[in-house]
């Protein structure tokens, strides 16, 4: 390959790209496919919402954190994939043509998304938007353009890619020591970005939790918060004026007092956020089911439940029946044994299994049955 | 093997489809404009400024002594300050105190210290495994 600018180096080479590549591709599908599941759940649409599943209760917990993991993970895999195809750029003459100017202009799409996409969540995780656009848009529109851009380079270099799959015969490669010795390094950062990161979801992984945007056990009752009482504008809840109102077919209210002489459930449930850190904690409460029962809510009816924030987008959330009904599904008071601090939704939140944090919705006062 | 280069090139260029549609319909008039102006970016950031820094930084690695574990370290350095780089640059307080609650300054430096002693010992590794030059049976 001829170049404008001469590289000499080593490893600027297709089999070093095919091993390097498939590792980025890999993690590129885990982040597109998890990011569908997290999108499904989070904001599904009409026809999927009556049948999103309430199990495994570690679902999204799993799924979010795998997401945020291997985007990080992608770092050094991306870094080193573009380092090695990099002479590329420089190629004479630039456009050979029609069908390499295409080949050319796919690529700078795929690289520009990729880069990007990457970009933008690792500044999300640290709650740091300093473009002029919406994140979840513009991450959610991308993460397709750079699937697409994916696949279509991989549909144009398959018969690079499956020459060069396979170690080529020792003593026919003159690099393969060098070789070896990059992807060890490349494996190593992959390693070491992991290691410091992953702690905010995977438990064991705790003590070495050194660059993560979180903590599992945060200082709030031992789990980290997103919004805050104050930011929700709720600061100030008074337990003896708080009223639960259940609307359906049998509409009722509740004091704190009231709600608190009801049955009352323990339940040990994951509350897991968007942007990959989760925890476990233990939650008594009173079953959300029990309520809808005593309202006279069909079996099958959708739940409206309203927060007293005054500010937020999450200040409505719908749940479908398989989780409204799940024995697990808590209208919960308490948190590790304490009563719930203002920022974990004192008086009442929502705690559902395999649900995003976002929905777990704080500071509820109304409970509507749909339909 | 040939059609099933194309249905996958189909299939991207579908994906690639909807994503642009995404990215054009339902967002605010003036986003598309803005994307293609940070996608641009990313490009010139890396194309102009990160990959030539590191294959500069290549051009003096390899001529040092231990030169694999001294690339091997740098590798790790680098992603490790990338991946700080958020927390670190982010302007204002965090949200609250569980968000960004770490010392993220000196957990980069500790860690850089650290990375710097595991390519020393693997550099002298490196060297204590593999007879030198002027040893026997070399």
């Amino acid at each position: 390959m001829r170049t404008f600018i001469p590289f000499r180096g080593r490893l600027h080479d297709a089999r070093t790209a095919t091993a390097v590549g498939r590792w980025l591709g890999a993690g590129v599908l885990v982040c597109f496919l998890t990011g569908l599941i997290s999108h499904g759940l989070q904001t599904p649409p009409g026809w999927l919402a009556p049948h999103l599943p309430a199990r495994p209760v570690w679902g999204y917990r799993v799924t979010q954190g795998l997401h945020v993991a291997t985007g990080i993970a992608l770092v050094p895999l991306l870094l080193a994939k573009l380092w090695t195809v990099y002479p590329r750029l420089y190629v004479r003459p630039p456009v050979r043509s029609v069908r390499h100017a295409l080949e050319r202009a796919s690529i700078a799409v795929l690289v520009a998304a990729a880069l990007l996409e990457v970009a933008l969540g690792l500044a999300n995780i640290a709650q740091w938007y300093p473009w002029p656009f919406g994140f979840k848009r513009v991450h959610w529109a991308l993460a397709w353009v750079l699937c697409g851009a994916l696949l279509l380079h991989v549909a144009v270099k398959a018969p690079q890619i499956a020459a060069h799959w396979r170690r080529p015969a020792p003593g026919t490669d003159p690099d393969a020591g060098e070789r070896r010795s990059l992807l060890l390094g490349v494996g190593a950062a992959v390693g070491a970005v992991t290691l410091v990161t992953a702690g905010q979801s995977l438990t064991p992984l705790r003590a070495t939790t050194l660059l993560a945007p979180r903590r599992p056990d945060g200082t709030a009752q031992g789990l980290p918060v997103n919004r805050t009482a104050a930011e929700a504008g709720v600061a100030h809840v008074s337990g003896a004026a708080w009223r639960l109102q259940v609307t359906g077919p049998r509409p009722f209210h509740l004091s704190l007092a009231e709600l608190r002489a009801l049955p009352r459930h323990r339940a040990r449930l994951p509350i897991a956020c968007v942007e990959g850190w989760s925890a476990s904690a233990w939650w008594e409460g009173v079953r959300l089911a029990d309520l809808l029962d005593r309202a006279g809510a069909p079996e099958d009816a959708f739940v409206r439940v309203v927060s007293l924030q005054k500010r937020g987008g999450y200040r409505v959330m719908e749940m479908g029946p398989h989780y409204a009904r799940d024995p697990l599904t808590l209208l919960a008071l308490r948190l590790n044994g304490e009563v719930l601090s203002p920022d974990h939704g004192f008086p009442a939140r929502i705690i559902a299994p395999n649900r995003p944090g976002v929905w777990q919705t704080k500071w509820v006062r109304l409970i509507e049955v749909l339909r | 093997m040939r059609a099933a280069r194309l249905v996958l090139g189909a299939a991207g260029l579908l994906l690639l489809a909807a994503g642009v549609r995404l990215l054009i319909t339902g967002s605010p008039a003036d986003a598309p404009r803005q994307v293609a102006v940070w996608l641009a970016g990313a490009v010139v950031l890396h194309d102009l400024a990160l990959a030539p820094l590191v294959l500069a930084a290549g051009l003096v690695v390899r001529r040092l002594p231990a030169r694999r574990a001294v690339r091997g370290g740098l590798i790790v350095a680098g992603c490790l300050t990338l991946v700080a780089l958020p927390p670190l640059l982010r302007p204002g307080e965090p949200r609250n105190a569980t968000a960004l609650p770490l010392d993220y300054g000196r957990n980069l430096v500790l860690l850089l210290a650290a990375t710097a002693l595991a390519t020393a010992a693997a550099a002298a590794w490196r060297r204590a495994r593999r007879p030198g030059p002027g040893s026997p049976g070399a």
